[in-house]
Parts: C-alpha cells; structure tokens; sequence
C-alpha cells in the first residue's frame, strides 16, 4: 500500500447533453505507480467515457484528473491508449502503423526503427511488417494497435476494452499476450472490460462500477500471484471466490 | 487462432487473390462483343443503309478517316479540351470539395451556389460559356469540360472529407497529432477514394460536355465529325467518332483505376 499514486481521479464529474445527463458524479480513484487496474461494470455505466476523461480526450465538468502531479488538459505523450476498434489507419502498412505515435512525438528515424522492430517483434508480427491491416485478422489487428501503443513506451497504458470485439478463443491468446508482455515491464495500465473473468485475470485490483451515474461500487484486490496465464488464473483456488464476489457487485445483488 | 494458422490464413487469402479468375473474366468480356457485333453484322443489310451499317463497313470508315488525316486532327482538339476541362476541374473540385468538406463556414458559404449551379442542367449552359469565351480557341470547350466534370469531384471530395472516420479521428488526438499531420495521415487518404471515384464519374460527363460543346460552340473535333457526317447521311463514317469517344472514356477510366492501385493500395481488397 505504499506504492504512489500515479493517476489521481477527484470527484469527477462527467455530464452529457448539455447536462442533462450524468455519467458519473464526485468519482473518486487512483491508480498506483505500475498496477494494472481492471475497471469492471454493466455496458454503458460510463467506463470508456471515464478512459476517456483520463486521456483528455474528453472534458469534464467537475472535479480534476491528475497524471503524475499533472492536471490532465489534453492529450499527453506519457499516456497511450489502446482501442475496442483497433483504430488502425487502413491505408498504413503495419510498420508505418506502429510507428505512428513515435512519428508524431518526433522520435529519430533510427531510434523509431529500432522500437518498431523490437515491439513488432514483442506483438508476434514478425513477418507481418508489410501487410496492410485489411490482410490481417481482428486478433492481429488488435496486436498492430497494442504495439502501437507499446512503441511509444508510454508510463500509463489504458486499454478500453482492447479484446472485446474479438472471439473467445483469440482473445484468450491475446489476453497471455498482455500478461507475457506486462511481465516483462510492468508499467500502470488501466484496462476496461465488461468480463469478469478478463478484469481478474489482467487486474492487481478490480474497481467495480456501478450503473449509471457510475461510481466505484468496490475496489475488490487480486490476489493471485505472477506470473499468470488465463488459464491459471482460472485454475487459481482464489479464482471463483473472486468471480462470485465481482459478479455480485456488478449485478447488484447483496452479498450471500 | 494461433499465430501460425493466422499467418496461413493470410497467406491463403493473398494467394486466392492472385490467382482470381482474370482469364476467364476476360473471355466472358470479350466474348461478349464478339457476340454483339456478329448480330450486328448478321442483321444489319437487312435494315435501311441509311440507318445501320454493318461493323465492317464501320471499319472500313475508319480508316478512311485515318487516312485523310480528319480523324486525328479531331481526337487531338478533343483531347486537348478533354484533359484541360477534367484537369481545370479536379484541382478546382478537390480545393473546393476539401474546404466545404472541413469549415462549416466554407460549406455554408458554398453550398446554395453549388447546388444551385448542379441543379442546372449543364447544357444549358453551354451557349452562355460560347459568349463568355467569345466562341475562340480552346477556351469555350475547356470550360465545358471543366463545368461538366467539377461537380462531381466537388461533391465526393466533400463527402469522402466528412465522411472520415471518426475512431481515426481520436486516435489521432490520442497520439497528439498537428493539424497538418492529421491532413496527411487520416483525412486525405480517407478521402482519396472518393476523389478517384468522382473523377470517374467526372470523365463521363465531361464526355459529354466535351461533344455538346463541340456541337454548339466549336464546330470542331470529334463531336464535329459526327455532325458532319451526319448531315450527309455517312452513317458508317459517323459510328468512327462515336466509337472514340467510347474508347476514350474506357482508356481513362481504365488510367483512374490504375491510379487507383498505385494511390490507394489498400482498395484492391474489394476488387
């Protein structure tokens, strides 16, 4: 508990059309320095909308967000984020894909090279730095924009529901994937998902949201160890009692 | 899916890709005219003379026409009114297209006028531009052409510039994009297949700018031929430019599909 904080939300407030209505009202949360943080609720409680905010991509109307002491205004280049819809430009090559964020942060042509084939690499594309997206599989698409996001070797990682849109079996590969790869370098990663099973497997720690206006239901801790596979996970003696308690939460049933 | 049945997946498919039908589409292609002129050659000395003739004598007109010289010194002046109209027209239809298509103000600004002008029907036009153009040189005609063909460009281009996705879009803001790297990298190559299809539309009609303006204004050109010959009944001499002019569409059509595969390679998925 004595890590730092290293993405402070205070009593946001989020309001859509023209006020009328509210996504979420005085959020409180804070992410430590180099935990992944699965955020857990029903479709349509406000979790994207939150990432969002997060990103700056997204104004609010109350309240502040701060990265590492810095009030969140727009946009930041220590920030990366990961899309449900992949986001990939169709007209760009993989390679010119993954580059895209280190070209527009104006990184040199050899070190952008060098960090394009190491994540390239680090994604399981090797072979693929040609392709255009059309040719490649959702699951593969979704690798192109993670090592999108890794290239820039950002501090925070935010992931809105990065696997959501594909079948259940390349997910799980995908989901080994992220495991593998924050193993290698931790870094503070917030991921939003609506499976229960997913925001276990990823998340040191699960916030619970409730429906709308959403605020944190519960902050329930993982305590599975690493490294971890979803399959461990799963295998894990703490896993259904985890299961039970966050499903709870979501469906908003009293506790057995 | 593992990586490796992905990979043999994506492999599979560039090979079907490749080797896709063409011979065979090009058979039916070509086995279709075949078919249509042995008709056409069949039935036509059972009509009037006056009315149809044969492919063959069609053919015989040609080159006729080609060794008096008329038919080249007319495709040249059509030519040369074609490409300046269609060129005057897609820098003029795409500066517009982008500006309307990105301010609102712009798009405000020009909208009634362009659809009031598109609302027209363009041969209506065609003596008011011989009288601004005093009916001399190349001018008038270029203009026709160019009238004829900027709409459409100006329309798709407009179109495939709000049409951007809007995932692309914050993608872009996510990675803190400049304005000018946002042109470059997400709305125009989005709006590139829009400009090209619109082009294609545009080489259409400016077909047909190019022949009416030949018609009313220059009395010069392919559209020129078919008038001449008309009027002394040359049916089979006649068919030669209307025959041209279908050629040229298909050459440059064919060119805006080429260009296509060189601009946006990412499309040939959905040929």
């Amino acid at each position: 508990m004595t890590a730092s904080v290293r993405i402070s939300v205070e009593h946001v407030t989020k309001r859509f059309g023209s006020g009328t209505l509210t996504v979420f009202e005085g959020l409180d949360l804070a992410v430590r320095d180099g935990e992944a943080l699965s955020i857990l609720g029903p479709s349509g409680c406000g979790k994207t909308t939150l990432l969002r905010c997060m990103h700056g991509l997204a104004g609010i109307d109350d309240g502040r967000i701060v990265i590492d002491g810095v009030e969140v205004r727009g946009p930041s280049r220590k920030v990366a984020m990961v899309f449900q819809h992949f986001g990939l430009m169709p007209w760009k090559r993989v390679r010119e894909n993954v580059a895209y964020g280190l070209e527009l942060a104006r990184v040199p042509r050899a070190t952008i090279d060098e960090r394009v084939e190491r994540y390239i690499n680090m994604v399981g594309l090797r072979g693929f730095e040609r392709a255009y997206p059309y040719a490649l599989s959702g699951g593969m698409q979704q690798r192109v924009g993670l090592a999108r996001a890794l290239a820039v070797e950002p501090d925070v990682l935010l992931m809105d529901e990065p696997f959501g849109s594909l079948d259940a079996l390349t997910r799980e590969v995908l989901q080994n994937e992220l495991l593998r790869i924050y193993q290698e370098r931790p870094r503070t990663m917030v991921f939003i998902t609506h499976s229960i099973e997913e925001a276990i497997a990823v998340g040191d720690r699960v916030v619970v949201l409730s429906s709308r206006p959403a605020r944190v239901r519960e902050i329930v801790a993982v305590d599975i160890e690493r490294p971890r596979t979803v399959a461990s996970v799963i295998a894990h003696s703490r896993f259904v009692d985890l299961r039970d308690r966050c499903s709870r939460l979501v469906l908003d049933r009293p506790a057995a | 899916m593992t990586i490796r049945e992905a990979q043999a997946h994506a492999v599979a498919a560039v090979r079907r890709r490749n080797l896709s039908p063409r011979m065979s589409d090009w058979a039916v292609r070509l086995g279709s005219i075949a078919v249509v002129l042995l008709v056409w050659e069949f039935l036509a000395p059972g009509w009037n003379p006056l009315i149809i003739r044969p492919p063959s004598a069609i053919a015989v007109a040609f080159v006729d026409l080609l060794q008096t010289g008329e038919l080249q010194t007319a495709l040249a002046t059509s030519l040369r009114a074609f490409i300046g109209g269609l060129a005057i027209a897609v820098v003029i239809g795409v500066f517009l297209g982008v500006v309307t298509g990105r301010w609102r103000t712009a798009f405000n600004a020009f909208d009634p006028l362009v659809s009031a002008l598109y609302s027209v029907p363009s041969v209506a036009l065609i003596p008011l531009i011989g009288f601004i153009f005093k009916f001399q040189g190349d001018a008038p005609r270029v203009a026709a052409v160019a009238l004829f063909c900027v709409f459409p460009v100006l329309i798709n281009t407009q179109q495939g510039v709000r049409n951007v996705d809007r995932g692309l879009l914050e993608v872009a803001r996510a990675f803190n994009t400049s304005e000018r790297r946002l042109w470059t990298d997400v709305i125009l190559p989005s709006a590139t297949p829009f400009v090209l299809a619109g082009i294609r539309l545009a080489i259409g009609r400016g077909l047909i700018g190019m022949i009416v303006a030949e018609f009313f204004i220059g009395l010069v050109g392919l559209g020129y031929l078919i008038i001449e010959y008309g009027n002394v009944f040359r049916i089979d001499r006649m068919f030669v430019p209307v025959i041209v002019v279908a050629a040229m569409g298909i050459v440059f059509i064919g060119v805006i599909q080429w260009l296509e595969g060189r601009v946006a390679p990412w499309l040939r998925r959905e040929q």
